[in-house]
């Protein structure tokens, strides 16, 4: 595959893998995603104009196809939290890929993640948030 | 010792005797229900039903200043967040894990976990060392792979035979740390003179055994 610096990688097509992606590729990014169903790319819009890679991405080989060696940008979404967590360490301690991104479903799993570069995306603790912020809201407006 | 089984199935029962042999408390943590009934069952040890690469599964089963935890999942990127969070969160001392993909030994090593084994890994390694020595009886790699113990068997017309070992004259450095002259063992020194058939028990670098493998086995 090409060598481009300004590459993003997006690891599991759930809902926001792909809407993300659609939206990257969308604004002209160099995207590829990767999933290990070759049914789950059906998921992606028509206006979707990356690349796409079938494959298991706890095999680092699958990951160089995709062309992490040079990209700079991964988002890893897959529906297992364990995964997301390997693919983000080895995307910054063994590829040095500069922005990273993972979605964890268990806030408790941050511990690891403290101290390094990789930024974790908790919908649990974005969803606490909103509900608080609509609570607040709706006591001022009361 | 205190020891965490976290997963792991048919092997978990062989580890649970072999720990309880010399009397190590053993605490196992598994997802498997039916399982962890089995177990408890069986042997008076700590069972808990649970996820281990979650920390409060790992806080309940109390594995704090553990000795050893050996991760067993199936999953290797279960096994690299259980043995993250023991050696992080727990302060457990040693943290191994047992990897699927051959490819997660050097993987887990960069990501701060120095115990992975593969079996497949294990096993074609061993080949590699034994296939390519001749009269080699044994290699075995100790301190993650940084040293290695060899055993030779010297060859009738090996050109060191009659030789003392301070005029070796190898290459490279090594440790010629004990000879078996059936049915003697001797520990050399400078002086020491080696024999034909003499097992020559050598320790030295992985990188410097082949060097000195070729050293030794030259013919007269």
């Amino acid at each position: 595959m090409m060598k481009n610096k300004e590459r993003t990688i997006v690891v599991g097509l759930s809902r926001l893998g792909s809407t993300i992606a659609a939206k990257l590729s969308e604004q002209g990014a160099d995207v590829v995603v990767i999933d290990k169903e070759s049914d789950s790319f059906r998921k992606l819009p028509e206006t979707y104009s990356g690349y796409e890679v079938v494959g298991d991405v706890m095999d680092t080989d699958v990951l160089e196809k995709a062309g992490i060696e040079t990209a700079k940008t991964i988002i890893v979404t897959t529906d297992e939290d364990n995964i997301n967590i390997m693919i983000g360490e080895i995307s910054a301690y063994i590829y040095g890929v500069e922005n990273i991104f993972v979605r964890l479903n268990d806030n408790d799993k941050s511990v690891l993640l403290e101290a390094t570069r990789i930024h974790a995306i908790y919908p649990f603790l974005l969803s606490l948030d909103e509900f608080e912020r609509i609570m607040k809201g709706e006591s001022a407006a009361s | 010792m205190k020891i965490i089984i976290a997963e792991g199935s048919a092997e978990v029962d062989y580890l649970i005797k072999m720990f309880r042999k010399n009397r190590h408390s053993i605490i196992v943590i598994n997802k498997d229900r039916a399982f962890c009934e089995h177990l408890s069952a069986e042997y008076n040890i700590d069972v808990f039903v649970g996820d281990p690469s979650k920390k409060f599964v790992l806080g309940d089963a109390d594995i704090f200043d553990a000795d050893i935890l050996i991760a067993l999942s199936p999953s290797d990127a279960d096994n690299l967040v259980i043995c993250q969070l023991a050696k992080r969160v727990f302060r457990v001392k040693r943290a191994i894990a047992i990897v699927t993909n051959p490819k997660n030994v050097g993987i887990f090593k960069r990501l701060g976990i120095n115990n992975a084994l593969s079996a497949s890994h294990l096993v074609a390694e061993t080949i590699e060392r034994l296939s390519i020595i001749e009269n080699l009886v044994r290699s075995l790699s100790i301190e993650e792979e940084r040293i290695v113990l060899t055993e030779l068997k010297v060859a009738e017309d090996a050109a060191i035979v009659g030789n003392m070992l301070k005029d070796l004259n190898a290459p490279v450095h090594f440790n010629l740390s004990c000879i078996f002259r059936n049915p003697e063992v001797i520990i050399p020194d400078g002086n020491t003179v080696i024999q034909a058939a003499d097992i020559l028990v050598i320790v030295s670098t992985p990188d410097h055994q082949t060097a000195i493998v070729d050293h030794l086995q030259r013919k007269r």
